[in-house]
């Protein structure tokens, strides 16, 4: 049953077994590359991330100290071969980091055969809904699904795409039923856990996850509830894919119920609502969801703001970390939206700036147990 | 109490004070600050002059605010006014680190801390702002709209600079100008738009004239008036900026006619491959001085604009819009993909002659910080010169001190380069 879990490192064996099977994986940079189109197309979609990076020079070379570590990490593990199982990459223009992953790669394989590596990068418009943000992005979709079709020889049909869609949907139905079962009063996974799964469902093959998730969810209803936590958390903030790091603030106490992250909830829940064709409900589905601040309007349209603090009633969470990676600019700024309506609501919070290398573990483990002794007694 | 301090009058009544000097002083470059009367002067009177005033990020057509007879105040535009004045920028920096991280860019820290210290004294008509240029302004400027509280509207500039992307851009200016119809009570007169076209695309033509003056071979323009000529991204559309580059034309001819160059005997032809370095534009100066290193051409200043191919076309005028405010200045270089920005670089460097290059990077602009290996890659690959790489910050003056950057400079200059001290 403890196997899902393995299966949340960037090389994992499903990986390995796809690749022994002569299929095709293809790295996604940012949450607005719909990973139903490619797996429509036969393709593994894995959403590239610096998991575990303990050293990223020579990503800092290539896009220097001020990049945020976050990409340089994902860039490193490009470069030093973690991540040679792809066989191409698709980017999102998330943000001007996860941009320039993509822009150097493309750049460090000038000189390569392009037949032999598929890289494509499409625009995600900044604007929820828009009447002409939609059109735009479905045109963007149409232009990836013929690039795809083109550089692997296949052909993505409506009814594949549709299937995609379901297959997706249902991971993103799973993932919901593991957030419900932490916003019990008796929660039975931790943070760390929950955000191996989530994990997990970003690299692996999503029916051979949907199958072992179902099995991990009915064993989950029959464990015992944790003990010992002091606080009930929720995490928020830049992109945070490395369980060790919830690990620190849950080994002082604090139980992390919940998040918006983009490797936690943010992109699971919503499901894709199939109306018409599979490019358009795609296209409308992933511009209505909440989403980092890289969106326009966030002043006016806040769903994030108000996602956050519904889920704080939700969840019955005791405080807030925010965690923003140095550089990160989009999230950086965010406390401009929320830290004094929080703060009006009442719900305490810490901010705490990270890196995606883990050199600070020990200054977090004790900002984290200030923070929880400080909600345990009940001060704002 | 003390009375709020008004940063626009100020900068206002500076340029009034810089121009009577200049009129005694030195007359044959009035016309250097009589553009920046009209950029402020406009701004401080719009409502003395009954007209609207419309707070601007990038990307947002001034010809069609102008077509409104509104006023734009491109917000941009004041923290690179401000960066020559420590005392002031920093004021605005240090306010805003309230808010926001300190690794934010500085243009955009001075434009939170000039709205939120309250020193924008007259509040505006609208606010226009759009995705572009970067992270920074897109996390800022949603917080000064509702800091502002006035009508806004919010144009996503596209990922790409393609027919998709100016198309996108085009829609959405309809939609603008809807918004500016509603703002003002008055339907746009085409009329008078193209008349503002007609000011644009003559304005557009003399940039390039004045662009392929500083080809020649010694260049005939200083270094520093490529500050100026980014006034195109606030005031294009406006005569007092077709005025300027009418003057900016004939000096040049003129120097070129006399055998002038920028400096008595230019040796080196330099390329800053960032942003321009407002924080100590004085540099260029001393380098002119030092070395008889002129700065042809900076990568984010470099200017190729469309122009409005056809007033009465009403739908071409709008994908030309889309055209112009995505070659406009840092745009086309600093936003999208990365490709785009070393086509500039290349065509910089081709077409200008240049025979030094440096990265003068500022330090909020990470994105073109995580460009910056292929930028030196790709000249050093075609061009076979080495890049001199420097972090500053272009607005804050406190971030590195002239002696630093001079030092820095000459080390690059004497022992990369093979310069010498001319004095």
């Amino acid at each position: 049953m403890e196997n899902l879990l393995t299966y949340s490192g960037i090389r994992n064996e499903s990986i390995e077994q796809w690749k022994r099977e002569g299929k095709k994986t293809v790295g996604t940079i940012c949450c607005h590359v719909p990973g139903e189109l490619l797996h429509a197309a036969g393709l593994l979609p894995v959403r590239l991330r610096g998991t575990g990076c303990t050293d990223d020079s020579e990503g800092e070379v290539w896009m220097s100290s001020f990049a945020c570590s976050f990409a340089r990490s994902c860039f490193e593990f490009l470069l030093n071969g973690t991540y040679d199982y792809l066989d191409g990459i698709v980017s999102s223009d998330g943000c001007s980091m996860a941009t320039r992953i993509y822009d150097n790669y493309k750049y460090y394989k000038r000189n390569e055969d392009s037949t032999r590596f598929y890289l494509k990068d499409i625009g995600a418009p900044r604007l929820y809904n828009g009447k002409h943000a939609v059109p735009y992005y479905i045109s963007e979709l149409n232009e990836l699904k013929k690039g795809v079709e083109n550089h692997f020889g296949v052909t993505i049909t409506e009814e594949k795409l549709k299937h995609s869609i379901e297959v997706f949907n249902e991971t993103r139905s799973l993932i919901r039923e593991l957030y419900e079962l932490r916003m019990s009063d008796e929660p039975v996974i931790t943070g760390e856990e929950s955000l191996k799964i989530t994990l997990a469902s970003m690299t692996m093959p999503k029916e051979e996850f949907n199958r072992m998730f179902r099995d991990y969810l009915t064993e989950l209803k029959t464990r015992k509830p944790l003990a010992g936590y002091r606080a009930r958390l929720m995490l928020i903030g830049s992109a945070i894919d490395d369980p060790e790091y919830i690990k620190v603030i849950e080994d002082r106490g604090g139980l992390i119920v919940c998040d918006a992250t983009c490797y936690g909830n943010r992109q699971l829940w919503e499901p894709v609502a199939y109306e018409g064709d599979a490019i358009s409900s795609i296209a409308n589905s992933y511009l209505s969801r909440t989403v980092c601040p890289r969106m326009c309007q966030v002043s006016t349209h806040n769903s994030l703001y108000e996602m956050i603090v519904g889920m704080v009633k939700d969840y019955k969470v005791d405080g807030i970390i925010y965690t923003k990676m140095k550089n990160c600019q989009v999230w950086g700024s965010e406390n401009l939206y929320c830290e004094e309506d929080l703060k009006a609501a009442n719900i305490p919070l810490l901010i705490v700036e990270r890196e995606e290398i883990m050199t600070n573990a020990g200054q977090l483990a004790v900002r984290a147990e200030a923070f929880i002794e400080m909600v345990e007694k009940g001060d704002k | 109490m003390s009375e709020q301090f008004d940063l626009i009058k100020y900068l206002n009544d500076s340029v009034d004070s810089l121009l009577d000097y200049m009129k005694k002083k030195s007359p044959e470059r009035l016309w250097m600050f009589e553009v920046q009367k009209s950029q402020w002067g406009d701004i401080y009177n719009a409502h003395r002059d009954g007209k609207k005033l419309i707070y601007v990020g990038a990307c947002v057509p001034p010809e069609l605010i102008f077509a409104f007879d509104c006023v734009p105040c491109l917000l941009d535009a004041i923290p690179t006014r401000l960066a020559s004045q420590p005392e002031l920028s920093s004021k605005y920096i240090d306010f805003a680190e309230q808010f926001v991280p300190s690794t934010m860019c500085a243009i955009d820290k001075v434009d939170v801390g000039t709205v939120f210290s309250g020193d924008m004294v007259e509040k505006p008509d609208a606010f226009i702002y759009t995705s572009y240029p970067c992270d920074n302004s897109r996390a800022i400027y949603p917080a000064i709209e509702k800091k502002l509280g006035v009508p806004t509207f919010v144009i996503d500039a596209p990922f790409r600079k393609d027919d998709r992307g100016y198309r996108y851009l085009a829609d959405q200016y309809k939609d603008l100008v809807v918004f500016l119809e509603e703002l003002t009570g008055k339907k746009l007169d085409w009329d008078r738009f193209e008349e503002v076209m007609d000011i644009s695309n003559k304005t557009n033509i003399l940039m390039d004239k004045v662009s392929t003056l500083r080809k020649r071979v010694p260049c005939p323009l200083p270094s520093r008036l490529l500050v100026l000529n980014e006034l195109q991204l606030q005031m294009i559309g406006h005569p007092g900026l077709l005025k300027f580059f009418e003057n900016q034309y004939e000096v040049g001819m003129s120097n070129i006619e006399n055998g002038i160059g920028a400096v008595p005997d230019e040796k080196y032809r330099v390329t800053w491959l960032q942003n321009m370095l407002w924080s100590n534009a004085g540099i260029m100066d001393w380098m002119e001085k030092k070395y008889g290193a002129v700065l042809i051409m900076d990568a984010f200043g470099y200017q190729k604009a469309p122009l409005f191919e056809d007033p009465k076309d009403r739908e071409r005028v709008f994908m030309d819009c889309g055209r112009k405010a995505l070659a406009s200045p840092m745009i086309h270089g600093a936003s999208g993909p990365a490709e785009i920005y070393l086509d500039l670089v290349d065509q910089v460097m081709d077409e200008y002659s240049i025979n030094v290059a440096m990265f003068v990077g500022h330090v909020g602009c990470k994105h073109t910080w995580a460009s910056a290996k292929m930028v030196k890659d790709t000249i050093a690959e075609k061009y076979d010169l080495p890049t001199l790489t420097m972090d500053i910050d272009a607005c804050d003056a406190r971030y590195k001190s002239t002696e630093e950057i001079r030092e820095i400079i000459s080390e690059y200059m004497e022992s990369v380069v093979g310069a010498k001290a001319l004095n």
